[in-house]
């Protein structure tokens, strides 16, 4: 990496950052990975520890968010839950832009057969609303975290290989692209080394809209009981069996729920900012690419 | 304008054949294949070969994918496993609710929607623009199953005026019936409709809002109220006709979650009860129905969009 371009990156971390939304949610979501993560060794806290005389017991100084219908910590299991959360929604988009990026790649850069054969494919992703795209995925895969994993993953697939299929196309026809290939570049070296690289910052923006989207959809996924099986402490499960306990215990559906929904909205929100950020970078540099007489 | 609609019907005709070959193609997929999940894992060798012969699952793949792929053409979706009853009547027991729901939740969403969308869009950049615009993300944000669990909480367990369980009731019979039950789920559906609604009708406001038309408007002394509810609404609620669309179209097969929060009997719980007890003919039967309707309902939108405005080419 150049100095320039790591320069560029940090002057847009600090445009972000600049922002109190984003700022706010940035903060957040470092808080939640750290306490995810680093919770075996950093909180003496056990999500599958079982104590049946401390059932459904409201939140207390023992147990800040209460404890759930086998006596098990909920704060515990909340902060658990964060992990297979985070941990399925990096592995979706994960595969979502192996598949989907490629994709795009192929069929914005080359156009003609393989433009239609893939977009005709990815028509076929789109004609079930995701949620229901996953739900079918996941009748036939049997239900794990892996499946999960998956099912979340393929629909997502749809947006990156749409997303970057139109930036190939906004590329291909410029002067940088047509030279590469007038100098002989490859297919494969002009797509990866020089049409992809200016790609980025919409695909970006893309992974982080999209980890929002992967964290909504394995939560809905479990709390409808096809998504991650127990005892694997997840948001959705526990939603789902808070609702059963809505009179016993009002607290123990309400508080993984606020868990999530802050988690989603500071991804949004951050997705947001930054769109923002990279959209006003462009048009300053797109500024000066007129002004030098392009 | 009928070529452009045959046109889209000719592109539909590979996607739709695709989708269905892979939710045919499920069955086989399932550890064990079709017989497996018809007679059960433990079962003798007498039962699979009558199953076999049956389902006539001797025959060549493609034969047999010719075979269900006709009769579903026909309405004949096969079977459930459980209730031993036609896939399609199960289906079409279920529509009512879900449409009932899905209407109303979007009448939540126009009613919410449109009126911060107008304000926000009045005053951009304002505070009230910034409050409305921190609503519409909080709506858009906030899970549904959450908000559904909320709502519950506060008008089931704490005021106890509505019912925690929804059944269907349709309007037509007792309407005070049918609002009790349909208000909750509306409302955690409708809500979340608000915010896309009041999104794309702001952006597409401001943007009508800047057009030459409405400088002559406001230069010939019409008063502001004139300019956006005669002027600017009219164009710019023809895209937010689409997205009304898509959101119906999304329902038929969307509130499978929100269903589940209410424990509403509708399209979307069929197929969770199906997943939940592997009554593959079932399920196959859902997802096709709702896939079909689902595109059918997207090509409308855009037949539609085109019909209404004269400017789109029909290519």
């Amino acid at each position: 990496m150049t100095a320039r371009r790591m320069q560029r990156r940090i002057e847009t971390a600090k445009r972000l950052f600049s922002h109190p939304g984003a700022l706010l949610s940035g903060a957040f979501l470092l808080l939640t990975l750290l306490l995810a993560f680093l919770a075996p060794w950093v909180l003496p806290i056990d999500p599958l520890l079982q104590d049946v005389s401390a059932s459904l017991e409201p939140p207390s100084a023992r147990y800040w968010f209460g404890a759930d219908e086998l006596g098990r910590d909920l704060l515990a299991r909340v902060i658990y839950g964060a992990r297979t959360s985070l941990i399925t929604a990096a592995g979706a988009v994960a595969i979502a832009a192996c598949i989907g990026i490629p994709i795009g790649l192929v069929a914005g850069f080359f156009g003609g057969w393989r433009d239609a054969v893939l977009m005709r494919i990815i028509d076929v992703l789109l004609a079930l609303p995701g949620i229901l795209f996953a739900m079918a995925m996941i009748a036939v895969l049997g239900r794990s975290q892996l499946a999960a994993l998956v099912a979340v993953g393929i629909t997502g697939v749809p947006s990156f290989a749409r997303i970057t299929r139109a930036q190939v196309l906004s590329l291909r026809q410029r002067d940088f692209v047509l030279a590469v290939e007038a100098l002989g570049g490859s297919s494969a070296y002009t797509m990866f080394k020089t049409v992809l690289p200016n790609s980025w910052s919409p695909i970006l923006v893309q992974v982080v809209v999209l980890s929002s989207v992967a964290i909504l959809l394995e939560a809905a996924l479990s709390f409808l009981g096809v998504g991650i099986p127990p005892p694997t402490p997840s948001w959705g499960d526990l939603l789902r069996t808070g609702k059963s306990f809505l009179y016993e215990a009002p607290t123990y559906a309400v508080l993984p729920g606020i868990a999530l929904t802050l988690t989603i909205l500071s991804l949004d929100t951050l997705g947001r900012t930054l769109a923002t950020v990279l959209e006003d970078r462009r048009e300053i540099a797109g500024a000066s690419s007129e002004g030098s007489g392009r | 304008m009928t070529g452009y609609i045959v046109r889209r019907l000719l592109q539909l005709l590979p996607v739709l054949l695709l989708a269905s070959l892979g939710i045919w193609a499920m069955i086989y997929a399932v550890p064990g294949g079709p017989v497996a999940s018809i007679v059960g894992e433990n079962a003798n060798p007498e039962q699979i070969r009558e199953v076999t012969q049956r389902l006539g699952l001797d025959r060549p793949v493609l034969v047999q994918y010719w075979a269900w792929l006709t009769s579903a053409l026909t309405g004949d979706l096969g079977a459930s496993l459980h209730a031993r009853e036609p896939v399609l009547h199960l289906i079409m027991q279920r529509v009512p609710a879900t449409l009932q729901l899905g209407f109303c939740a979007t009448l939540v969403g126009l009613l919410l929607g449109i009126p911060v969308a107008i304000a926000s869009a009045i005053w951009p950049g304002s505070w009230i623009d910034r409050t409305l615009s921190g609503w519409s993300a909080l709506a858009l944000g906030v899970p549904t199953f959450w908000l559904g669990i909320l709502l519950i909480l506060l008008f089931s367990v704490e005021l106890r005026w509505l019912p925690s369980a929804s059944a269907y009731v349709s309007f037509f019979d007792s309407p005070l019936q049918a609002l009790r039950n349909t208000a909750m789920p509306a409302l955690t559906l409708g809500t979340y409709v608000s915010g896309i609604f009041a999104r794309f009708l702001r952006a597409s406001l401001l943007s009508e809002l800047k057009a030459d038309y409405v400088r002559t408007a406001r230069s010939k002394g019409l008063p502001e109220r004139d300019v956006v509810g005669r002027h600017v609404m009219r164009n710019a609620l023809l895209p937010f006709v689409t997205i009304v669309g898509l959101m119906l179209a999304n329902f038929i097969g969307g509130t499978v979650v929100t269903e589940a929060v209410f424990t509403y009997p509708g399209l979307g719980r069929l197929l969770i009860q199906a997943i939940g007890s592997r009554d593959y003919p079932l399920i196959q039967g859902c997802i096709l129905f709702i896939l079909v309707i689902y595109v059918l309902m997207n090509l409308l939108v855009d037949v539609l969009y085109a019909y209404i405005d004269p400017r789109i080419e029909y290519r």
